[in-house]
């Protein structure tokens, strides 16, 4: 009997939620708790291995490329528009990047910023062919990816540039600054940045807008199409800077290096979009949708789970997690 | 209705101009006989040793006198069936398979069967419509790779493959290599992972950096076998920068940036380099023999491989 008033002590609180308000909760909170599940799981599986502080130093090293090219990726998804040509950009900015370093003796600071340029060129024209040429942004960035790829595999005639690469390009991808590797930092820097820009100022506020209802944006007086190109821009140099990165991680440069990422980028910002708030993509969001992708493939490398089913879990959990958040906000 | 016509049709105009300015001249005709032709088609150029192989290729059968084409579908086996029935469609007289499994391919090469053009594997794979295969002896590569393994650690540990299963020269490598494996009693293979591709080096090394946070203490892994170079580069950045240099690494391929690692002697201690050289060159002696009214003897011919070590690469 005493059992039994603790229970209702307990779940009291609960009791009291009406319906609405738990679905508003699981709305809000679920990714979250998801992503705490399995940490949980993982940890109590593997309590000496997965639940350490080098396990996670290598989680978050590992995922921070794919964090990169997805928090910027989130700007172009904000406006309602899709970029699938990331993973192709990333890959031919890798590859120009170590070509013009290892074969054509340009400074490796200048190497880098010239292919970060090509991000930006690649990612303007994506912006002027969605915005001005009137194409649908799956359309055109499907071309554009595929073109993309095309030069980066015609620019290297499909070999693997590995030879020649000066060691002072192995800092971006392998070195640390006081203990945390590059890659980390680089990524901390443009989350922050992509954040700030995307919750904190006017243009962030607007590619919501234009997110939610182009054409009333356009009758306030945002300049819609612009911000579409600017968005474009930004995911193109994220783009670049991650296959920068990754080059120099590989220390290696292959022409469909950074093709993982389209996939990658496109899943972390669908799960990201079902935690926090209303199902709109946003950055603290994606981030979460990085952390989940990156724990799940470490946690089931840990516990030596088979490959393929990996892939299936991968594809399960974001179909959960999107599922639970349309159901959810049907009330 | 007349104006409105025009435009789009100069455009169309304008467009077939360039294509056909893009096309390459037609090939000047060799006195007598019609210069033969030769389409290869792969679906994996940007992997080095497609490349490489199909390059040595081209230069042989170049200097046959022949035409070559090379269409790369990075991939895409799909839309490589598609390009095996342009050849068809084109009357090419000989089809080459730049590596790539030919089961996936069975609608293309039922086209080239029915066009009766010959269909040639180099390291492709065998299956109804392809003529012959010319390809490494993959078991081989698997036994000599995963032998050289076992000896450099010792013949006792634990071992983790890195395998690709769908690529069926990969495949047989594995499969021999754990069976050379288990010849020897104190070694046990305790992980089999697959793969993925493209992006085979980062994949490679995240997964090894997981499994080396999984087994975490010194000599936990004795040795790393994998499928090709590119996963064992992959690998042996992980053991490097986690301070486990002690793992041994071995490929197979023997590509140059394989070679320029293990000159290093660092964890990457050997690889198996199949012959491509003498498999561009077999290919193109086939094709040869097959024009002048000779079909091969076998629908597989195997070309051994050779072991690369710190002693031998350059």
């Amino acid at each position: 009997m005493r059992e039994g008033r603790l229970l209702r002590a307990i779940a009291a609180p609960w009791a009291r939620l009406t319906r609405a308000q738990s679905l508003l909760w699981a709305r809000k909170w679920g990714t979250l708790v998801g992503f705490a599940a399995l940490v949980i799981f993982f940890s109590l599986l593997r309590p000496s291995v997965f639940p350490t502080v080098q396990n996670w130093s290598n989680i978050i090293e590992q995922v921070a490329t794919l964090a990169i090219v997805s928090v910027m990726v989130t700007a172009v998804m904000v406006t309602g528009d899709f970029d699938l040509s990331v993973g192709a950009l990333a890959s031919l900015a890798g590859v120009v990047a170590v070509d013009l370093m290892a074969n054509h003796g340009v400074p490796v600071m200048l190497a880098i910023l010239i292919a970060l340029l090509v991000g930006v060129v690649g990612g303007a024209m994506n912006g002027l062919l969605v915005a001005y040429g009137g194409l649908s942004a799956f359309v055109a960035t499907l071309a554009t990816m595929t073109a993309y790829g095309g030069v980066a595999l015609l620019y290297t005639d499909g070999a693997t540039l590995f030879s020649g690469i000066p060691e002072s390009f192995r800092w971006l991808g392998q070195g640390d600054v006081a203990g945390i590797p590059t890659p980390v930092i680089v990524m901390l820097v443009m989350v922050f940045l992509a954040w700030l820009l995307m919750e904190h100022t006017v243009f962030g506020r607007r590619l919501y807008a234009i997110g939610g209802n182009a054409e009333a944006s356009y009758l306030v007086g945002i300049a819609v199409q612009r911000l579409r190109l600017a968005a474009f821009v930004l995911s193109g140099f994220g783009a670049a800077l991650s296959g920068v990165i990754l080059a120099s991680r590989l220390f290696s440069a292959h022409p469909q290096a950074g093709n993982p990422f389209m996939l990658g980028a496109a899943a972390a910002v669908f799960l990201g979009a079902t935690a926090f708030r209303e199902g709109e993509p946003h950055v603290l969001g994606t981030v979460l949708g990085v952390l989940i992708m990156g724990v799940l493939g470490n946690g089931l490398n840990i516990l030596g789970v088979n490959s393929y089913i990996q892939s299936i879990l991968t594809g399960v959990i974001i179909v959960l997690a999107v599922l639970i958040s349309s159901l959810s906000r049907r009330r | 209705m007349r104006i409105g016509l025009r435009l789009p049709f100069l455009t169309l105009v304008a467009a077939a101009a360039l294509l056909a300015a893009c096309a390459a001249p037609p090939p000047a005709a060799a006195p007598g006989a019609p210069k033969k032709t030769i389409a290869v088609v792969t679906p994996y150029v940007a992997n080095e040793t497609t490349k490489y192989v199909i390059d040595r290729f081209r230069k042989e059968a170049e200097a046959r006198g022949w035409q070559v084409t090379v269409t790369d579908t990075a991939g895409d086996f799909n839309l490589l069936v598609s390009r095996i029935k342009d050849a068809v469609t084109q009357k090419v007289d000989a089809i080459v398979l730049g590596m790539g499994d030919p089961a996936q391919m069975t609608q293309g090469l039922e086209a080239a069967r029915q066009a009766n053009i010959p269909v040639f594997g180099i390291d492709a794979g065998n299956a109804p419509g392809v003529l012959v295969n010319v390809t490494s002896d993959n078991a081989s590569l698997g036994k000599l790779s995963a032998e050289t393994l076992a000896k450099a650690i010792g013949e006792r540990g634990s071992v983790i493959m890195f395998t690709h299963d769908p690529h069926p020269g990969v495949r047989a490598r594995a499969a021999a290599a754990a069976e050379t494996f288990a010849a020897y009693p104190n070694i046990k293979v305790i992980e089999k992972k697959h793969i993925e591709v493209p992006g085979p080096v980062d994949n490679a090394r995240k997964i090894t950096e997981d499994l080396l946070t999984a087994y975490p203490d010194n000599g936990a892994i004795a040795g790393i076998w994998a499928g090709w170079d590119e996963p064992a580069l992959g690998a042996v950045q992980a053991a490097l920068a986690a301070g486990r240099a002690e793992i041994k690494v071995v490929g197979v391929d023997g590509t140059d940036f394989a070679k320029a690692e293990i000159a290093k002697k660092g964890p990457f201690i050997a690889s198996v380099a199949q012959d491509f050289d003498a498999m561009a060159a077999k290919t193109a002696e086939l094709i040869g023999a097959y024009f002048n009214g000779k079909k091969p003897e076998s629908e597989a011919i195997l070309i051994p491989g050779k072991l690369v070590t710190a002693e031998n690469a350059k």
